[in-house]
Formats: C-alpha cells, sequence, structure tokens
C-alpha cells in the first residue's frame, strides 16, 4: 500500500499528510513535533474532496485521494479555508481532475485568484451562509466563519453524519503519526499545550467572532469535528469546546502565576526568583517561570492564556522595556489578550524606566488589573527592597484566594 | 446690517456716558492704583438696570438687545476698561449660561437676582492645565446622592471672590475628554469653596480677579446646568458671545484713549501751533479713527447676528480679535501723541495702555481666535495627536488617594481625628525608627517644607518625628536653598524616594518634583495651612493649619514615650480601590478584524472621535478591507 489514508466514519475518509521537517510554521511559530494538513474524502453518489493541503505533502496527498477514489472521477472540491497550508494542492487536483466543480465562499474566490491559482467562475458554486449542498446519501450546510482566522473561512457541516468540517478551528500543532482521533490519544497531556499554542497564536486575537461560531454550532447536532490540522473528535467533544470557550473568552483555564523576566546580568532574573520562592512559601505552587530572552514568544502567549496572573520583570534598556518583551507586550496585545491580573517589577541602573512603560502598554489592553504593589530594583535586589517583595508576594497570594 | 444704530441705542449710550463720566471716571485712578472693586459703583450700575440688559424681562432682565448690551460695555470701558470687564463677565459669563442652558427652576431661582445686580456672576474654566484647551480640565465633580462633589481649582477668574454665583465647568466622566466636561452653578459661601488673594495685575485692576478652590464642595445635584457631558458646549457657547464683550470691552478702551489724545494734541502747542497741525499726528488720529470706526462696526455687526440668533461665532471671533488688536494700537498711538506725559502715572492713557494688553488675551487669545475663524473658512483641523484626547488618570500625581481633611472642631479635634484614623489603618506607634534611617529604608518618615519658617521651628519636626517613631526628612529648598537638613535627606524625584508606610508633610507645598519621590507611600499625610496646596490633592489625610499650631498636639497625640525599635517594615497596602474602567462598546469588522472604538472615530473617513458606530455616515465602510457597517459585531470590552 503506497498510501495511507485512514476512514473516519462510513463515507468518509481522512486523505492529509504529516510535516515534521517544518521548522517554524507561518514562519514565525516553531514546530518540535511536526504538524498535519487535514483533508477529507466523502464517498457518495458524487465524490467529494473537503479542502486540499500544504505543497510539502502534496505527493503523499495526491496518492491519498487517488487511493480513496480507487478509480472514481472527483466531483467536488469543498474550500473552506484558503490559507496556502490547505490549499497550497489545489492546482494539482485540478490538473488531475479538471471536471471537479468547487464550492467557496465569494470572497474566498476572491482571495484564490490573488493568490494565482487557475480557478475557473463557470466551475464554482459561490455559497452564502445557510445555502445547502447534496452529495446524494449526504446532505451539507454552509456556515460563514468569518475571521476564524481568516475573513473569507467557512465551515461544513455533515446533516447526514454529524460531521463538522472545522477549517482551522479546533486545530493543532502536532504531528498525527499514523493515528487520527482524539481518543487516540492521551490528548490532556500530549496535546493540549500545543493545541493551545497554535490557538492562541493564530486566532487568539479573534475571541468575539470564535464566540460567535460556537453559538451557530450550539444549534449542530456535532458527533466529529474535522480540522484542518491535529486530531479528529469524536468522543469527549465537551471537554475541547470547553477549552475553546475560555480561551475565546479569555477567561484563564487556572489559578496561576506565571513570572516573565527579562534580564542582562541575572539581577532581575534573582528577582523574579525570589518572588517565586516567596510565593511558593505562600503555598503559591503553580508557578511558572521564564527568560523572555530564550524563550519564544508563542510559548509565552499560550500560557498567558491559560494562567490568570503574570508577573512582568524586566530591566531598563535605552530608556526603554529589554525588547524581547516589549515584543512580548506587543504581541499580548496584538492577540487581544485580556482580563489578566498583573503585577510589575522593574529594574535599572539609573533611570529606571521600564515599570512605568510596561504598565502603559497594559494599560492599553483590555481588562487588565495591574496590582499597586511592584519592586523597583536599583541594579540589584537589596534589603531594602524586601517589603515591598513581601507586600507583592502578599498582594498576589490574596488575589489567587479570591 | 444698518450702518447707523437706533435713537434708543444712542439714548442707552448717552445714560450708560453719563453715569461712567460722573460715577467711575472721577475714582478710575484710585481703583486702579489701588487694586480695589468698585462695588458701589456695581450697585449703582444694577441699579440703572445695566446688569441684565439682553435677558428677558421675565426674568427680570431689562429685555434689550445684544447690542444695547456691547454699547454699555463700551461705555464704561471708556472711562475705566476694569468697569467694563465686570459688566461682560458678569453678563455674557456668568449670566448667559444660565439663561441659556438653566431649568425653569434655576433661570427662577438665580436670573432675577444677576439681572438686577443684586448678585454678580462669574464664570470657572481656566485652570493650570487647561485654558485655550479646555480637554485638559482637571477639576472633578462626583455624583454621590443628592450631590456633586467638587474638587480642584480654577485660575484667573473674573469677578472671582466679588462675584456670587459661578458657573463651574468640572470633569464629571474622566477619560473622554471634553465630553466628559460638565457645568454647575456654585454659590458663594459654600463649605469647601474658597478663593485666594487677588491677582497684582497690569492692568485692569479694578476688576477682581482670583484663584478659585474646591475642596470637597457639595452642589446640590439640581445645580447641574443642562445634562452631564454638555459642560463643553455651554463653555464654547458662552464664550462665542463673551468675545463680543470683550471685543465691546477693547473698542471702549481705545476709543477712550483716542479720545483723550485728541484734546491732548489740540492743546500741546509745539513750534508754534498745536500738534495735531503737524501730520505725523494728523494722519495718526486719522488712522486711529479709521481703526475704530472698522472694529465698531464689526462688533455691533456681531451682536446684532447674535440678536438675530443667526449662526455669529466667526464674525464674535473677529470683532474680538480685531477690536483688541487694533485696541493695542490706538492705546499706543494715543500715548505716544501724549509724549512723556502720557508715560506718567495718573495719566487716561497711561491706564488705557496696560487695561488693552487683557483683551487680546482673555476668553480665547487672539492666536486662537485665528483658529476659530479658520475653522469656520476651512474646517475643523484634527488634534496634532490625532484622535481623542489621551486618557489621563485623574488623581494626584502620587496616584489614587483618600483626600480626607479633618476639618471640623477646634485643631485638637482634628488632630485627634487624624490619629484615630491612622491607628485604625494599623500605624503602630508603639514602634519606632531612628530619625537618621536613611530615606529609602524608612518606614515612616517626618519631613518639612519651606512652610515651616524659621530654623528654630525644625525642633517641631524633630519633636514629631521622635513621637511618631519616624525618619527625618525635608523638600529640596529646605536642604538645598535653607541648608536645615544634609542633602541626602530632602525626598524628592532628584533627591530620596519614600517607599514606607506613612509620611507626614509638614509645610510641603507639594512641588512635582516632590510628590514624585512619595509615590510609593502607602499613606500620605499633609499638614499645611494653605488648602489650595497641591500636596491636600494628593494625600491620604490632611489637615489646613499653622505647622507652629498643628505640629505641637500632633507630637503630643502621638508620643508614646520611649519607642521600641521597629521590626522589620511590612509594607502596607494602600486603601483606594482602583475603579474598573466603565465597560465600551466596541464594532469588530468581520472581514478584517478591525476594532471600531468610538473614542477614536475614523480619522481617515473624517469621522471625528466620540462618533458612535451607529451614527457613522450613510454609506461607511471599514477603512482597511472596505467592508460595509452590517459586516460588524458589536462586543463590549
Amino acid at each position: 500500500m503506497m498510501n495511507c489514508y485512514r476512514k473516519v466514519t462510513d463515507d468518509l475518509y481522512w486523505v492529509g499528510g504529516n510535516d515534521r521537517r517544518l521548522a517554524l510554521f507561518e514562519n514565525i511559530h516553531p514546530l518540535y513535533h511536526g504538524v498535519s494538513y487535514n483533508a477529507y474524502v466523502l464517498l457518495d453518489e458524487k465524490t467529494v474532496l473537503f479542502d486540499t493541503a500544504d505543497w510539502a505533502v502534496g505527493r503523499q496527498f495526491i496518492e491519498n485521494i487517488k487511493a480513496v477514489l480507487n478509480g472514481r472521477d472527483l466531483d467536488y472540491l469543498v474550500i473552506n479555508h484558503v490559507e496556502p497550508d490547505h490549499a497550497a494542492s489545489l492546482e494539482e487536483v485540478l490538473l488531475r481532475w479538471p471536471n471537479v466543480r468547487m464550492i467557496m465562499t465569494p470572497k474566498a474566490f476572491t482571495f484564490l485568484r490573488n493568490f494565482g491559482y487557475p480557478v475557473d467562475v463557470d466551475k464554482i458554486r459561490q455559497v452564502k451562509e445557510g445555502e445547502t449542498q447534496s452529495f446524494g446519501k449526504h446532505e451539507v450546510v454552509f456556515v460563514n466563519a468569518p475571521m476564524v482566522h481568516w475573513p473569507e473561512a467557512m465551515v461544513t457541516f455533515d446533516k447526514t453524519n454529524g460531521v463538522l468540517f472545522s477549517a482551522d478551528a479546533f486545530g493543532s500543532f502536532r504531528s498525527l503519526d499514523g493515528k487520527l482521533f482524539a481518543d487516540e490519544f492521551d490528548f490532556d497531556r500530549e496535546w493540549i499545550d500545543d493545541a493551545r499554542r497554535y490557538y492562541t497564536n493564530i486566532v487568539g486575537k479573534y475571541g468575539p467572532q470564535v464566540q460567535a461560531l460556537l453559538k451557530k454550532a450550539a444549534g449542530l447536532d456535532i458527533k466529529y469535528i474535522c480540522p484542518l490540522h491535529g486530531p479528529v473528535w469524536r468522543k469527549d467533544l465537551g471537554y475541547i469546546l470547553d477549552k475553546y470557550q475560555h480561551w475565546s473568552g479569555y477567561t484563564p483555564e487556572e489559578k496561576g502565576v506565571m513570572i516573565v523576566y527579562a534580564s542582562m546580568y541575572g539581577n532581575t532574573e534573582n528577582t523574579a526568583e525570589m518572588l517565586a520562592a516567596e510565593l511558593a512559601e505562600r503555598g503559591i505552587l503553580n508557578t511558572r517561570m521564564y527568560d523572555v530572552s530564550s524563550t519564544h514568544v508563542s510559548y509565552l502567549i499560550s500560557d498567558l492564556f491559560k494562567y490568570s496572573h503574570l508577573v512582568l520583570a524586566s530591566v531598563t534598556y535605552n530608556l526603554g522595556i529589554f525588547p524581547p518583551m516589549h515584543n512580548f507586550l506587543a504581541d499580548m496585545k496584538a492577540l487581544n489578550l485580556q482580563n489578566r491580573t498583573c503585577a510589575i517589577i522593574e529594574n535599572g541602573s539609573w533611570a529606571i524606566q521600564s515599570g512605568k512603560l510596561m504598565k502603559e502598554a497594559l494599560e492599553g489592553m483590555k481588562k487588565m488589573t495591574i496590582l499597586d504593589e511592584g519592586i523597583t530594583v536599583n541594579s540589584s535586589f537589596r534589603d531594602s527592597n524586601q517589603p515591598d517583595m513581601k507586600a507583592l508576594a502578599d498582594a498576589l497570594a490574596a488575589d489567587l484566594a479570591k | 446690517m444698518n450702518y447707523q444704530t437706533t435713537e434708543a441705542h444712542e439714548a442707552l449710550r448717552a445714560k450708560v456716558r453719563q453715569f461712567a463720566e460722573s460715577e467711575v471716571k472721577p475714582i478710575a485712578f484710585l481703583l486702579d492704583k489701588e487694586n480695589r472693586f468698585p462695588r458701589e459703583a456695581v450697585t449703582k450700575m444694577g441699579e440703572l438696570g445695566l446688569m441684565g440688559l439682553p435677558y428677558e424681562k421675565e426674568y427680570g432682565g431689562a429685555g434689550a438687545d445684544v447690542l444695547s448690551y456691547a454699547i454699555a460695555v463700551e461705555e464704561l470701558a471708556r472711562v475705566d476698561g476694569g468697569t467694563g470687564v465686570i459688566l461682560s463677565a458678569h453678563t455674557s459669563l456668568g449670566t448667559y449660561p444660565i439663561a441659556a442652558f438653566g431649568n425653569e427652576e434655576q433661570k427662577r431661582k438665580y436670573l432675577p437676582d444677576l439681572c438686577s445686580g443684586k448678585k454678580i456672576g462669574a464664570f470657572g474654566l481656566t485652570e493650570p492645565n487647561a485654558g485655550s484647551d479646555a480637554g485638559g480640565t482637571e477639576t472633578t465633580a462626583e455624583l454621590q446622592g443628592d450631590y456633586y462633589i467638587l474638587n480642584g481649582e480654577k485660575i484667573f477668574i473674573t469677578n472671582g471672590g466679588e462675584a456670587d454665583t459661578y458657573v463651574v465647568f468640572a470633569v464629571t466622566t474622566p477619560g473622554i475628554g471634553t465630553r466628559g466636561i460638565s457645568a454647575f452653578i456654585v454659590e458663594k459661601g459654600w463649605e469647601g469653596f474658597t478663593f485666594e488673594p487677588h491677582y497684582d495685575k497690569m492692568g485692569i485692576r479694578s476688576s477682581a480677579t482670583c484663584q478659585l478652590n474646591f475642596n470637597n464642595v457639595k452642589i446640590p445635584k439640581e445645580n447641574l446646568l443642562g445634562k452631564e457631558g454638555m459642560g463643553f458646549r455651554i463653555a464654547m457657547s458662552t464664550l462665542d458671545g463673551g468675545r463680543i464683550g470683550i471685543a465691546a470691552q477693547a473698542l471702549g478702551i481705545a476709543q477712550g484713549a483716542y479720545e483723550s489724545a485728541v484734546e491732548y494734541s489740540k492743546e500741546r502747542v509745539q513750534f508754534g501751533r498745536p500738534i495735531c497741525q503737524q501730520q505725523s499726528i494728523a494722519f495718526k488720529i486719522a488712522d486711529m479713527a479709521t481703526k475704530l470706526r472698522c472694529a465698531r462696526f464689526l462688533v455691533y455687526s456681531a451682536a446684532e447676528l447674535k440678536q438675530a440668533h443667526v449662526s455669529y461665532g466667526m464674525e464674535a471671533a473677529m470683532a474680538k480679535m480685531y477690536a483688541s488688536d487694533i485696541a493695542l494700537e490706538v492705546c499706543n498711538d494715543a500715548l505716544q501723541i501724549y509724549g512723556g506725559a502720557g508715560f506718567m502715572k495718573g495719566m487716561e492713557v497711561e491706564r488705557a495702555y496696560r487695561d488693552a494688553k487683557i483683551t487680546t488675551i482673555y476668553e480665547g487669545t487672539n492666536e486662537i481666535q485665528r483658529v476659530v475663524i479658520a475653522s469656520y473658512i476651512l474646517g475643523k483641523a484634527g488634534k496634532a495627536s490625532g484622535g481623542a484626547a489621551p486618557v489621563k488618570q485623574s488623581g494626584g500625581e502620587t496616584g489614587e488617594r483618600k483626600k480626607i481633611i479633618f476639618k471640623d472642631g477646634s485643631a485638637k479635634d482634628k488632630v485627634d481625628a487624624l490619629v484615630s484614623a491612622l491607628k485604625k489603618d494599623g500605624h503602630d506607634f508603639n514602634y519606632g525608627i531612628p530619625a537618621d534611617t536613611p530615606i529609602i529604608e524608612a518606614e515612616r518618615v517626618v519631613s518639612a517644607g519651606k512652610g515651616i519658617g524659621e530654623r528654630e521651628n525644625m525642633k517641631l519636626i524633630e519633636n514629631l518625628a521622635k513621637a511618631a517613631g519616624a525618619a527625618i526628612g525635608s523638600s529640596r529648598p529646605v536642604a538645598e536653598t535653607l541648608q536645615y537638613v544634609p542633602l541626602n535627606r530632602y525626598v524628592g524625584m532628584s533627591g530620596q524616594k519614600f517607599k514606607g508606610n506613612l509620611y507626614i508633610a509638614c509645610g510641603i507645598s507639594g512641588a512635582v518634583q516632590h510628590l514624585k519621590g512619595i509615590k510609593d507611600a502607602a499613606y500620605i499625610v499633609a499638614i499645611n495651612n494653605n488648602p489650595g496646596a497641591r500636596i491636600f490633592k494628593n494625600c491620604d489625610y490632611g489637615i489646613v493649619g499653622d505647622v507652629n499650631e498643628i505640629l505641637p498636639l500632633l507630637t503630643e497625640a502621638l508620643d508614646t514615650g520611649e519607642k521600641q525599635p521597629a521590626p522589620p517594615m511590612v509594607k502596607m497596602k494602600r486603601q483606594i480601590p482602583k475603579k474598573p474602567a466603565a465597560p465600551r462598546k466596541f464594532n469588530i469588522c468581520l472581514g478584517c478584524g478591525h476594532e471600531y472604538d468610538p473614542l477614536k472615530g475614523d480619522p481617515d473617513g473624517e469621522v471625528k472621535p466620540g462618533t458612535a458606530f451607529k451614527d457613522l455616515p450613510e454609506g461607511w465602510t471599514c477603512p482597511y478591507c472596505g467592508e460595509t457597517k452590517d459586516a460588524f459585531i458589536e462586543i463590549e470590552v
């Protein structure tokens, strides 16, 4: 067998591919365990392909389709999302199955043309919210999903078997490695961090739009969720929906403190360490510490969607915030992060500015609470800082106990 | 426009001129010299029916037109610029907002006394950080039950201290710029409403000008003028009309100087003939007369437009700008015609020369008048910063503070109330630290400002520090200029920073650089004899009083004998809870994710800051992706 497709449910097959060579997803987010590009074939009176795949897995993707079609022609191609990690193999599909008719939103059609794909308007059905299409036994309905996370995106729901083709929603980093369903993994241990890092960095900004989509989805009897990356959900859908409610509502998953420090010579780092120890003394053990210089910002964003409290500790640099910390704050703002309780530790050796600037940056975000307690370190932590340290640890402990 | 005034106008002019010549002119020199308000003359102006000229008879006004009012100001200013502005500020600024924006009850309550001159009106808009730009207003009015609590200060207030009612502008909704400003009627004599001594001004010295202080002044909520948030509109509309008054004042001052100079030029003989027969003087007079006629037409025309209830903002600005600009030129020429004699105190032209200057400055500088005029012609330019005024946290330089001022009872009662509040907050005065503890490490500091007075009074500070278990600090001048304490004891941005639990500021006025040094203090106590001192806006507790009286009482109240050495400091939590920002509605675009923020508007689409999403113009599209309005969903942030 030259192929590795998998059956999802009767008539429906996964025909995607796994990519373990890609270093940076979207050329920005590091990947250590690869990523899958999912596409699905429905065998009904008509044959239907749902989305295509990245060029990196193009050969295997085509082989998988061929194997599933087993000599039948391809009648329909539904494009839920045109981002090139899914639409890149489109031209190859068109060359091999020239009779295929395509279904997409009007915006998707415009985008595809702008990306330079040879799509012929006569072969396309442009669909609007709520329109349906029958393929024989299976009838699907198209539901717009604007800004989840692109404006052209839609999701497709098969009313016959309860499959939701959810585009990038419910996707995740990590390759599937032969498995397909979330229940084939220990998802909550192996996958959740990658799923969170995927959602928060790719879709995080669009919480209100995701909430709007979840509201629409609540009216559907969903049995399977088939995303464009990561595993298919057929059991315990409530688990992943609950995560999405938290993330899209910017509600922390857990009470806990994330301490992110920017330190040049270890003095700020030392102050952050002392705070973590003070918190531990007070029984606050759900804490995470990160060096902002050596941690990719996508991990920081991801954990900040998880935890309720954030302590930023930064040295002053060129009369400003240390650049990697500045970048973290900019990313927080860009991804619409909100509704966290924050505290600030600043350091500097002459004109200490970072605390004031970090406070301003946080105040420029939505629903951020900034504790009055904070620490100003002049070059290194000294005894005179001790009362502020204790006050900060007390304030965090009290706030966590709320 | 008619090019001549009516008989009635000229009859009024004759009446006012007769009054001005006989009642004001004889004392004008004295008023100027002594900085004295002409209380008797103002009372007579009321009796003559001049104090409510353009207001309806129903409310006690004279039912005359705006031009009559302008003529009255002009005629008073002709003999004394200060008296002219008393009438102008009273009528245009103090009375107009009530007449135009007051409800029936407010009009019935305030207008009859104002129009009859029984009471004088004033207007409080200008602040240290808000003049031409009212968006910088820092005075606040917070609704608490049936009252608004007013706090702040207003500077350069004409009729200040002499007036009985004040239309005061204050922020009721912080953070949204001018749309958060409201107008209130405030009466003299209300608790917490005090006046600074009158300014020593260059000109118009017969008019009273001072700073108003509001310290938790309780305004009954029925004294809100119009609605909350209408303040800026009320202020701008009032100033539009007020400009006619100032234009008339400038015109009058110049007219008086001109007439005086013409007379003098006929009498003064040089080279065998009156100097007016010298072409250089004659031409000057010709120019002066031309300018005056031009200004008069502008002023009267603006008055006429206002009376006709048509747009007059640009014309009023032109009249104010031109009349005051030429008033300086005419007074300068008049003084020049007088020569050395005009340079002497007691000469009318000398006084007119000084009086005229303010007219190019107040009620909108002439630079702002040009902004106004240009905006009528060219449209309004956006703020340089773009979008809404930056949101600045209200409250002092030291962050949110309780600002409780003890003022009931005797000095001892106040001190006792202070001490019991401090003890209740957890300050334990059984413990203490040495007086020479470095400021940065000190849990408590007793600090001396220039208000401490003579060096021997430092004994009061030392005693209080001992009784309070505190280290000794000071303001910068006390260490640097007076040298009462070593340089390393002064607290401030450039000096030591205090981050402990209790800072007792004695005789410290609260310069910004000092306040920055105590912003991390858990508690700040202020003791100062000036209720307007900035330190009171930055304190948790305060007592207005003399350090010589308060400090010994406080020392006695805190003295527990020998203090036990303090354990390591436990930093106290500040008590003021942060107010959560009120939720706001945004609309987000489903075509690109753009958030439409009503506070910012859409500068590229010429949508002004403050435009609600529903009020966006027909055909408006997303500035980023071109989606139409129906592709937006509403969210609350």
